[in-house]
């Protein structure tokens, strides 16, 4: 029944100043607004960065004298380490083919050749976890070591660019979530500080009556709680708008952004989030205030 | 039920309850009377601390108020029904919730609330105004609201601070009257009043309080 008397409370308290209530609800909407626009382009920065390593490989070139069988002893070796997501071996006769095609039409600087000059090599694809650039490095290392190995490549200017990458991205999303939910948290804060103190009367003779401090809480709570689900659902309308501009306007002039994902679980995430910050705004709120 | 232990209270220096020390039993209806800057508001705030004793104890049923924790104040608040001089009535919401905060505050279902809140308005005698707004009110109407939402929870101890101080004598006996129609039914209650003519001749336990001090008991 407290919780009933709360709620209604609340409610009342929201309609009653509704314009300080909006304003807030608005700019709480535009901060998540935010926070769902950067795990947008987060999000699609993540996928391009996951399919980064899957790009990226090492090239184990084998020495020329090798026969069937310690080629074979070679691939095995190398199949065996765990840090191995697959692999696989191009011979001498389809490096020179992948060659001539790839040269296409200049193909005729291979027509003065006697014999084919290319090494029998193994492309080796690593987990995803072991593309960074210590990891590849000290694989790299490791198969160099491998007997019948000649020489190895990597692409480590690649692996420097998916590490740095992924961490600028981690860092940039850890600053604006917190950024923005400190200026949320400040915001339903202030609200419910001013909401206080226009009701002080009020509280001031339901203390009188025998209320406790959490009987007297819960309202305000209840009541950040509310701005926060509000500037939620606000939030996810700004964000669907902002999508479907990308995606039917703006894709018309940049076709490349019709491949955009929308991460749609932050949507539901949304108006839960605002809740979530409301309600710690008003906690530090009325848990500074004299009661 | 009521037990003042020589109780005293300063404010900057200056003495406003020196040693004060009386009983009321249950079911009494006492009157406390004197001067305007008697004592007589001071001491019925302390009752529900509104203000803290500097000196002695006051006991109220099972609460030992010189000992009590804050979170303990709430629940000696809901033991004690009182009937503000200025009426304490949030303006926002209807007699109905007003009257029913007091009850919505100790957690009472909804459906029990609409039934008691009722009574408590139909003994007041201001049950047709439930809808209405404590703005619309006159004076005497309001302070019957009080009343109704001091009494609807059934406290130990009513406390009424100079409730007719506010009103014209015909409303004022009116109110009298009502007070004392809810001791006959049982309930123990303490009146700071300074009109002589609200107990003279009711044959009530008054006690005289001047500069701080209770200075004689007499019989109305």
């Amino acid at each position: 029944m407290t919780f009933s008397y709360s709620f209604k409370s609340a409610f009342k308290s929201l309609c009653r100043e509704k314009w300080i209530n909006l304003l807030s609800i608005l700019t709480v909407a535009s901060s998540l607004l935010i926070i769902t626009l950067t795990a947008f382009f987060l999000y699609n920065i993540e996928i391009i960065a996951n399919s980064l390593p899957e790009r990226f490989s090492i090239v184990a070139y084998l020495k020329d004298d090798l026969s069937s069988e310690e080629t074979q002893a070679v691939i095995d070796t190398i199949k065996r380490r765990a840090d191995i997501a697959g692999l696989k071996y191009i011979s001498k006769e389809d490096a020179i083919k992948e060659l001539q095609h790839t040269l296409k039409d200049t193909g005729y600087i291979l027509e003065g050749l006697t014999e084919n000059p290319l090494s029998s090599s193994i492309e080796i694809k690593l987990k995803k976890d072991f593309v960074t650039p210590s990891s590849a490095k000290h694989v790299a290392g490791e198969i160099k070591k491998t007997a019948g190995i000649d020489e190895v490549y990597y692409g480590e200017k690649i692996a420097d660019a998916i590490h740095l990458l992924r961490r600028s991205m981690q860092n940039m999303s850890v600053i604006i979530f917190l950024t923005i939910s400190s200026g949320v948290i400040f915001v339903t804060y202030s609200t419910v500080k001013i909401l206080f103190y226009r009701r002080k009367q009020e509280i001031e003779i339901i203390k009188l009556l025998g209320a406790t401090k959490g009987f007297l809480r819960m309202p305000f709570l209840i009541e950040g709680g509310s701005i926060g689900f509000f500037g939620g659902l606000i939030g996810i309308i700004g964000a669907m708008l902002f999508y479907l501009a990308v995606t039917y306007r703006l894709s018309m002039v940049i076709p490349m952004l019709k491949t955009l994902l929308f991460p749609f679980e932050i949507l539901v995430v949304l108006p839960l989030i605002g809740i979530m910050f409301g309600i710690i705004g008003s906690l530090i709120a009325i848990g500074r205030l004299k009661l | 039920m009521i037990i003042f232990q020589n109780v005293s209270k300063y404010y900057d220096n200056q003495t406003v309850l020196k040693n004060i020390t009386f009983t009321v039993q249950k079911g009494e209806i006492t009157f406390i009377t004197g001067p305007s800057g008697a004592g007589k508001s001071t001491l019925l705030k302390l009752m529900y601390l509104a203000e803290s004793p500097d000196e002695g104890d006051i006991v109220i049923g099972d609460f030992h108020l010189a000992s009590l924790k804050e979170a303990q104040i709430p629940y000696l608040r809901r033991s004690v029904g009182v009937v503000f001089q200025d009426f304490k009535l949030i303006n926002s919401i209807t007699v109905f919730d007003n009257v029913a905060l007091s009850l919505r505050i100790r957690g009472v279902k909804e459906r029990e609330i609409r039934d008691i809140v009722s009574n408590a308005l139909k003994k007041v005698h201001i049950r047709h105004l439930s809808d209405s707004y404590p703005t619309s009110l006159s004076g005497g109407e309001q302070q019957r609201v009080v009343i109704a939402r001091a009494i609807a929870a059934e406290p130990l101890v009513i406390l009424a601070d100079e409730p007719t101080g506010n009103l014209d004598p015909n409303t004022s006996i009116d109110i009298i009257r009502v007070l004392r129609e809810l001791n006959a039914q049982g309930a123990t209650i303490l009146i700071a009043t300074h009109n002589r003519e609200l107990f003279r001749g009711t044959g009530n336990r008054v006690l005289k309080l001047d500069g701080g001090n209770i200075v004689g008991e007499e019989a109305g």
